[in-house]
């Protein structure tokens, strides 16, 4: 679910369940995920 | 030129302009706004001296580019531009006065005026929230008694902003509006949105979908007028076709573009980029 280049900040999905993380870290071969944001009331263009 | 692209939620949008800006030879960096602590008025370390802001939040949107404008970096859109298209209200006002054609809207203070404002307007109506985005809570109001249902539900709220009311004419259009990304004074790219099955609002966000047509030069016209008349940057108009020409209905500030890529050939990231590295040299 977490693609190779991915980056720290960048949001990925549970192909399962949907769920969103946010790459909260990456070290080598390991990646840090942490609950994403939910979408914000204020959120938009 | 150091570039920084201010983000709170890293899309494919904000990935693909520091793409653009790398293949243009600048620095670029993604900053993830988040985490930063800011000490008023000193210039944060983690940011160049030009930067690109992204954040999808709009309260961080409006308090980042005012705290970065105050400590003399050059934030794109200013923090000016920010504030009229955040407020629909305020961006009607700028259309209106720049003589860009709108959709006739009426601003009510109380629950008694709105009533008024209905009488005026006819039904049906639409009513917006004075801030949002994504056509969250923009309503068709097709009749007095719908009114006076939305009306009693807004009054129990506790917002005292509920209690005010920003309404518009609904205008009778095609079943899809138009988005057009402009940047500086360039109409980068123009596409038709497409309402998904069973909704009227078109916003991508919604499930619309996109399909690139070539503008005519009176909708050049308005929408480069559009982007003048809120402060100018890299704007996405939104206008729709009605009875008696083009009406803008909305100016967004940080425009969307993802929808509008997969319609148009033109490279969208490119031409942001290179309206960013002129005004720069301004």
């Amino acid at each position: 679910m977490v693609p190779k280049d991915a980056i720290v900040g960048e949001i990925v999905s549970c192909k399962d369940c949907s769920s969103e993380y946010e790459v909260a870290e990456i070290s080598g071969a390991t990646v840090l995920l942490k609950p994403a944001e939910q979408v914000g009331e204020d959120w938009g263009e | 030129m150091k570039l920084s692209i201010a983000f709170d939620r890293l899309r494919w949008e904000e990935k693909a302009l520091r793409d653009a800006a790398e293949s243009a030879g600048m620095e670029a960096s993604l900053v993830d706004v988040k985490g930063l602590v800011f000490q008023i008025p000193k210039k944060p370390a983690e940011f160049g001296n030009l930067v690109l802001q992204r954040c999808i939040s709009h309260y961080r949107s409006l308090l980042l580019s005012q705290t970065l404008e105050g400590a003399g970096l050059h934030v794109i859109n200013r923090h000016s531009v920010a504030e009229v298209c955040s407020n629909k209200l305020s961006t009607t006002i700028a259309l209106a006065r720049a003589g860009v054609p709108t959709p006739r809207t009426y601003l009510a203070l109380t629950s008694e005026a709105v009533e008024s404002a209905a009488a005026e307007l006819g039904f049906p109506l639409v009513m917006k929230p004075f801030t949002g985005s994504w056509g969250r809570m923009v309503t068709i109001v097709r009749d007095k008694e719908t009114l006076g249902s939305l009306i009693e539900y807004k009054e129990e709220l506790a917002n005292p902003q509920e209690h005010m009311y920003y309404v518009q004419e609904f205008v009778k259009r095609p079943p899809r509006d138009i988005r057009a990304i402009v940047a500086g004074e360039t109409l980068v790219a123009c596409v038709h949105r497409y309402a998904p099955e069973g909704e009227w609002r078109t916003n991508v966000a919604r499930g619309g979908t996109s399909k690139a047509f070539k503008p005519d030069e009176e909708l050049k016209e308005i929408v480069l007028k559009a982007a003048k008349a809120v402060g100018g940057g890299i704007l996405g108009v939104d206008a729709m076709e009605s009875s008696s020409g083009y009406l803008v209905h909305e100016v967004n500030n940080t425009v969307e573009f993802k929808g509008a890529q997969s319609a148009v050939r033109t490279d969208i990231p490119a031409k942001i980029i290179q309206y960013v590295k002129e005004s720069a040299k301004r």
